[in-house]
């Protein structure tokens, strides 16, 4: 385990710089000069060529480049243009709400799931299973811009049951904290349910189909038991892999139900950022995702061992 | 003289009724949450550059001047002020008693410190063009001012009614530096408590105010909220207690709402300074041919437009005036829909076959609506036009770098006249905004010369003359000019609806 542990860790390192560059080249070719919509319109050549000076945005691309990577090495992912804030920090005051979110929308998506998956499988074919599927489908198919603001306008305003808006943090205001992440955590938490369902389903079809399943129901095993302990811890890995990219989009910020719920997190930081051309936010966000991604998928990868024993990890015999 | 004793007397006239007004019915206490359109980026007056920064600086600090509902210019941190025959002096004279939040005393030096602050060309000032007819600010005595301009500068006064105009004391400045928007500290009826960026900016009460009973409010807090059905939900839930801006598409049904008995809310109207249309690129075809922009120009109807895509919520324009302006004409008249007049353009150019061109535009609901209409309208005559969304910045930039053949772009306007025509029209130089490439030495004459009338009168005339020679040209066309609006809690008492769009918080309270 740990020899895998190291060489995963070693292979991220050439992984993140490949999305550094990418990123930086991209943002690099979008237009709009970041000095302008800085400074304003009013600004002239001179404020605009003396700022551009000062950000290191005169020198070429390359330059940039080896500055900001230099940087993040030593913990300086450099500094927002707009009001001269630090980026890590900013970045890291930003996790708590978006990891929040991702938590409490993963939590009600996988209680839904699970139990719906199961059931459809186990009941294909029946009114129950096409239910759970058709809900799956509208899930899958409602925008959240459009589900969040019904819900705001049912719960909060009609209702007044629950805030429209804002996260207080949890240290400040436990209950308020819960009370504010129900209705966008279910809005993500809905859609991501649909996801993981439609997989699971698929994948307890495929295994309750198999000879070892008719095999544990020739033994007169409780049709409970057959399913939980056999075919779902086998038809779990592909499902285990959706719900691992599933985490890595939701940490890297939820950008509509951000917007629509007013939550500070890690999607308004990054459109905010590409909106203002505050490229070295953008950055972070950006490298700050993939990071959490590569470590999801490292522990995904480490799960994947533990729910099925002939995975073997690290290369070694199989 | 006589003028100076008369603006002291309206001074004291207008505190007087402020604080008639203010000792009035307010209950003390409370917390206002205002949601705003966007987060605001930069706290420091003399950097700013985004429009709803200048919300959270109404309450965090005061300016030499202030205008009124009806825009007039009213007293603010200076009591009164003169302007020298020649036009090149202007003389305030200070309040007393007043002091920054930081304990700094506000007298004549820190007015001096501002401007030098806002002209100092290794601070990265953001306010250089609007000021920068001035050539020297003095102090005369401790609370007399004297600026010193190159050449008469009629929109002096407004442009000290906002961003150039705020006071930030100069002790907190000279040890901030540039991090002065991190801890901003001014005159305001507020002081800061705190910024997160994109979630919340915390002012609470100034207890040494020098409005005397103001404010009554222990705290206010802006909130962003980007999503226009949000930030009006909110208001709804009593999340909110008033927004910035309602989104123009759902006024007709927030004001049956509010206007229903037992509703938690209010719609105001007003109007205000903006105006909207499209920048035609007269530097590149089709749009370097004056009959082409002449063709296109006859084919849109502006009643429509303004009454019918924005169901009322704008006047209809044809200058750079919006109604209630000072230079807005009552008697220019908007000229309709003439179709035979945009076909026998065409015919005059060559094209009677019509022609084709691209118009950028942002993904705002409103303002692909607008492009749709107008669309539709052109087609008529043979013109057909591609509507293209780009992003904002990516629209700025193509403008700018006069690449678009026409984009669809407004401004959001001043309470001077000059501020909403000169940089549009002329070849500036710094502060230009001129996204036509248009020059005319006739209309770059007239507008320097109205720059130096101090005349309203006067300068009316020369706009009129002006926007003539425009609505001939064409470089720019008019389409409407935006209402403002204000979505607020029945709870919020004392509000007044300016048509600058800014919230000013001093006299308002909040009822239980």
């Amino acid at each position: 385990m740990l020899r895998f542990l190291i060489h995963r860790v070693l292979q991220m390192i050439p992984v993140l710089f490949f999305v550094s560059v990418i990123i930086f080249v991209l943002i690099n070719l979008v237009p709009g000069d970041a000095a302008r919509l800085f400074l304003g319109e009013e600004a002239s050549p001179e404020a605009l060529a003396a700022l551009r000076h000062q950000l290191g945005l005169d020198r070429p691309l390359y330059v940039q480049y080896l500055r900001w990577v230099g940087g993040m090495l030593h913990g300086d992912f450099g500094h927002s243009f707009k009001d001269n804030r630090p980026v890590l920090p900013t970045l890291l005051e930003k996790v708590p709400a978006t990891g929040e979110l991702t938590a409490a929308a993963l939590v009600i998506a996988w209680t839904i799931a699970i139990p719906a998956g199961v059931f459809a499988a186990w009941r294909r074919r029946t009114t129950g299973d096409y239910l759970a599927s058709a809900l799956a489908l509208l899930g899958l198919s409602v925008p959240s811009f459009w589900s969040g603001i019904m819900l705001i306008y049912l719960l909060a305003v009609h209702l007044r049951w629950l805030p429209a808006s804002g996260l207080t943090p949890f240290a400040q205001d436990a209950v308020g904290n819960l009370r504010a992440l129900i209705m966008p955590a279910t809005v993500l938490g809905v859609a991501q349910a649909a996801v993981v369902m439609r997989q699971l389903r698929s994948s307890m079809l495929e295994v309750l189909s198999a000879d070892f399943v008719r095999t544990a129901n020739a033994k007169g095993l409780a049709d409970r038991a057959v399913l939980t302990r056999h075919a779902l811890r086998n038809a779990v890995i592909p499902v285990i892999t959706v719900m691992g990219i599933q985490m890595g989009t939701l940490l890297g910020g939820a950008v509509i139900t951000e917007a629509i719920f007013a939550i500070p997190g890690l999607g308004r930081l990054a459109v905010d950022s590409i909106y203002s051309r505050d490229y070295q936010v953008l950055e972070g966000v950006v490298m700050f995702s993939a990071l959490a991604i590569l470590m999801i998928n490292l522990f995904v990868d480490a799960v994947y061992s533990l729910v099925d024993p002939r995975i073997h990890l690290a290369g070694g015999r199989s | 003289m006589r003028r100076e004793v008369a603006l002291v007397l309206a001074g004291v006239m207008v505190a007087g009724l402020l604080s008639a007004a203010l000792a009035q019915g307010g209950r003390r206490g409370g917390t206002l949450r205002a949601g705003l359109d966007s987060d605001p980026p930069n706290m420091d007056p003399h950097r700013s550059t985004a429009a709803v920064d200048r919300q959270v600086y109404q309450s965090l600090y005061d300016k030499l001047v202030d205008t009124d509902q009806n825009l007039t210019i009213v007293p603010m941190l200076a009591i009164s002020w003169t302007i020298s025959p020649d036009g090149k002096t202007v003389t305030f004279v200070l309040r007393r008693g007043v002091k920054f939040h930081d304990g700094t005393p506000f007298n004549a030096e820190a007015v001096v410190y501002n401007f030098d602050r806002m002209r100092d060309p290794n601070f990265p000032s953001a306010r250089r063009s609007e000021i920068g007819p001035i050539q020297k600010v003095a102090a005369v005595d401790p609370y007399t001012v004297q600026i010193t301009l190159e050449r008469p500068y009629s929109p002096l006064l407004y442009v000290l009614t906002d961003r150039a105009g705020m006071m930030v004391s100069p002790a907190a400045a000279q040890k901030e530096g540039t991090d002065f928007a991190l801890h901003p500290v001014g005159t305001g009826a507020f002081r800061f408590v705190e910024k997160i960026p994109q979630d919340h900016v915390t002012l609470e009460r100034n207890p040494d105010y020098w409005m005397r009973g103001a404010p009554y409010l222990d705290r206010v807090i802006y909130r962003p909220f980007t999503d226009d059905n949000a930030r009006v939900a909110n208001v709804k839930s009593g999340d909110v207690d008033i927004i910035n801006i309602v989104p123009l598409p759902q006024v007709k049904e927030l004001a049956k709402e509010a206007a229903e008995p037992g509703a938690r809310f209010r719609l105001l109207e007003h109007g205000a300074f903006q105006w909207q249309g499209i920048y035609l690129n007269v530097t590149k075809p089709p749009f370097d041919n004056k009959l082409l922009r002449q063709a296109f120009n006859a084919t849109i109807d502006r009643d429509v437009i303004a009454n019918v895509v924005l169901q009322g919520t704008a006047y209809p324009a044809y200058s750079y005036f919006p109604n209630g302006t000072p230079a807005y004409d009552p008697a220019w008249k908007i000229p309709p829909r003439n179709l035979a007049l945009a076909r026998e353009k065409l015919q005059a150019a060559g094209q009677a076959g019509g022609f084709a061109f691209t118009l950028l535009t942002v993904p705002n609901q409103q303002q692909q609506e607008v492009a749709q209409a107008v669309q539709a309208m052109a087609a008529e005559a043979g013109i057909r036009m591609n509507i293209q969304i780009v992003e904002f910045g990516t629209l700025l930039d193509t403008l700018d770098h006069l690449q678009h053949q026409a984009g669809l772009l407004g401004w959001s306007g001043r309470p001077d006249p000059d501020f909403d025509i000169y940089p549009f029209m002329t070849q500036a130089g710094i502060g230009s905004f001129n996204d036509t490439g248009y020059a005319d030495p006739k209309v770059q004459t007239l507008l320097d010369a109205a720059r130096l009338l101090n005349d309203m009168a006067q300068r009316r005339r020369i706009y009129r003359q002006v926007t003539e020679i425009l609505a001939d040209d064409i470089p720019y066309v008019w389409l409407y000019f935006p209402k403002e609006y204000k979505l607020l809690s029945t709870k919020v008492q004392g509000f007044v609806q300016v048509p600058d769009g800014m919230m000013r918080f001093q006299p308002v309270w909040l009822a239980p």
